[in-house]
């Protein structure tokens, strides 16, 4: 009997001890979103202080960039395996590519030397360490959301050209961020845990970033490596083995290339061609291919990648940040 | 697993910081080796040493509500570093620290600063840092700017702030948040003299409401009128604790007679060398 009662006023006690902590931790929470919330804004301000025309640079930034690409390698990739619908939306090919992946470079390279970065703050406040690496992959985010708006202006001019690539499936987008942010995030609490230890990472890291452009198809297609014999068996491996070339995959996807393909479809049947293409299959079944959504398969895939990462990323920052602060 | 939040559960209900036994050792490589090819290098040559420095060695004291302590000792004694263990920064390798209440650590003001953001953007951030929510520094933010006196240029980037101004700032957030402990490391010399005495109004209006210090100060005098205790740390190890007069007294003879042997040796020296 006694022994009971010991127990229900042990539970109790857990109870209560348990709630005390829940109230400890909320009040943390609220404390690091009000501190995310601002370190958000400052990155985003201090990137356009003194510039004239402030945050547009977000906007024209990747629109310069595609129109450099576009100059050198437009004539590339004509004629090398492409379709005539993946020539005409070329811009498209190489915008998304470039966005995607400048939103992971964008979040990785600000985060590398965050914890670094703010000494300061760090060592004179009691503070959360991870509020630097997921303030810098936020800011990505909403540099994400401004590239938006550009990339929304450029499909308007190949609107206008004549294909048709406006459709609602462009806001799945807002389906596949959050996998890429996962993603971004995980790296840059990755890399931010290993440049308190050794600086030199940051020049390692810049390197990489090269080499991995290179090896996501920003300016090409994997296909383009169909029939190019043992090496090209070999890249189309290696883009697989690449986590940033699915997510450049899924946003294309959504954005234009579903759209446009299954219009140009719909046209060929309208015009009865489809007789004509028919006859080469394999084309016709490419074509088909291209135009479905991305399913569950797909979404999967990104949304595993992500998590990996994060979990990868959270188990390595946990396991450092003790030591953290005798090395900054 | 739950015991992040016990570090306010305190032994005794009056009492606001209790320090107890607190050890603190720095373990750092022999030499600092930040770069991987170095790390790998030593690792190989099996030279990665690691020397563990004790910083701190058995250090207690508590402090009751609205009570004030100073913390005086020689430089590299260890006081700073016991500033940061009681504000949360560093954990300590043996022994515990409980608190109650906001702690606002006035470390070396302007060091958490962003000197290519605005002032306002400043105190957001810090008082974010401090714990506070955006409402509540909406409320605060004009007692900020009036007590700092720096009107027009809190739209201004910290970068063309003198280094007075920039001070002025820290002092003003690290003031207005009510916190109930308040750790200052040798920051009340900052300003001209008009403002130096409003901080000092400033902080007799916070002791009579009840907030406790922890002061850093060489300047015994500020001690002595300040605090009811002093803890005086020599060599990482407490050398005395108790009343502030006692203490200061103590300390400044030992600084009396550290002198004067350096003193009669410079003398010797220079007898030595004309010799």
């Amino acid at each position: 009997m006694n022994n009971n009662i010991d127990n229900a006023t042990l539970k109790e006690e857990k109870r209560a001890e348990f709630k005390e902590w829940f109230e400890f931790q909320k009040k943390e929470l609220v404390k690091n979103i009000n501190i995310v919330k601002q370190l958000v804004l400052r990155s985003i301000k201090v990137q356009y202080r003194n510039s004239v025309i402030g945050v547009f640079w977000t906007i024209l930034n990747p629109l310069l960039n595609m129109l450099v690409m576009y100059l050198v390698f437009s004539s590339m990739f004509a004629g090398r395996g492409t379709t005539q619908i993946e020539q005409a939306t070329y811009p498209l090919h190489l915008l998304c590519g470039n966005i995607v992946f400048g939103m992971m470079r964008n979040a990785t390279v600000q985060s590398l030397p965050s914890i670094v970065q703010n000494r300061g703050l760090l060592t004179k406040n009691k503070m959360s360490y991870n509020v630097f690496p997921l303030s810098y992959a936020l800011s990505a985010v909403v540099n994400f959301g401004f590239s938006f708006i550009a990339l929304l202006g450029v499909m308007l001019v190949v609107w206008i050209q004549g294909q048709a690539v406006f459709s609602l499936n462009i806001f799945l987008v807002f389906v596949g961020l959050p996998a890429l942010f996962l993603f971004c995030y995980g790296l840059s609490l990755i890399l931010s845990a290993m440049y308190t230890f050794f600086r030199d990472i940051s020049h390692f890291y810049n390197v990489f970033l090269t080499l991995w452009m290179y090896l996501t198809p920003i300016f090409y297609t994997i296909n383009m490596f169909e029939g190019a014999g043992p090496a090209g068996a070999m890249m189309k491996t290696v883009i697989r083995l690449n986590p940033m070339y699915y997510y450049v995959e899924y946003f294309r996807d959504v954005v234009y290339r579903c759209s446009a393909h299954a219009y140009a479809l719909e046209n060929m049947e309208a015009t009865e061609q489809l007789s004509m293409v028919a006859t080469n299959t394999q084309e016709y079944l490419s074509m088909v291919e291209a135009a479905t959504l991305p399913g569950f398969g797909e979404t999967a895939t990104i949304y595993l990648i992500g998590l990996v990462t994060l979990l990868v990323g959270a188990i390595v920052f946990m396991g450092t940040k003790r030591k953290f602060i005798y090395n900054i | 697993m739950f015991k992040s939040h016990k570090k306010h559960i305190m032994k005794n209900s009056e009492n606001v910081i209790e320090v107890e036994n607190v050890s603190m050792e720095f373990y750092r490589l022999n030499e600092k080796v930040d770069n991987l090819k170095e790390f790998f290098v030593r690792l190989v040559k099996g030279k990665l040493e690691r020397k563990t420095e004790r910083v701190l060695e058995n250090v207690s004291f508590e402090l009751k509500k609205g009570e004030s302590i100073g913390l005086i000792g020689h430089n590299g004694a260890g006081k700073s570093t016991l500033l940061k263990i009681i504000s949360n920064i560093y954990e300590p390798t043996e022994g515990s620290v409980r608190t109650r209440g906001v702690i606002a650590p006035l470390l070396n003001l302007g060091a958490g600063f962003d000197y290519e953001a605005t002032g306002k953007e400043n105190v957001y951030l810090n008082g974010a840092i401090l714990g506070y929510s955006k409402k509540e520094l909406h409320k605060k933010y004009q007692e900020i700017v009036d007590f700092s006196e720096l009107g027009d240029h809190m739209n201004t980037p910290l970068k063309n702030y003198s280094s007075g101004m920039v001070a002025r700032l820290g002092f003003a957030i690290a003031i207005d948040v009510e916190p109930s402990i308040l750790l200052v490391d040798e920051i009340l010399s900052v300003g001209d003299e008009n403002f130096r005495r409003k901080c000092a109004d400033k902080i007799n209006e916070l002791r009579e409401k009840g907030v406790s210090f922890v002061i850093v100060s060489h300047n015994m005098g500020q001690i002595r009128s300040l605090c009811q205790k002093a803890l005086w740390i020599e060599n990482s190890q407490v050398k005395g604790y108790g009343e502030v007069n006692q203490i200061c007294n103590e300390y400044e003879a030992y600084c009396k007679e550290i002198k004067r042997k350096s003193d009669e040796e410079a003398r010797k020296k220079a007898l030595a060398e004309n010799k």
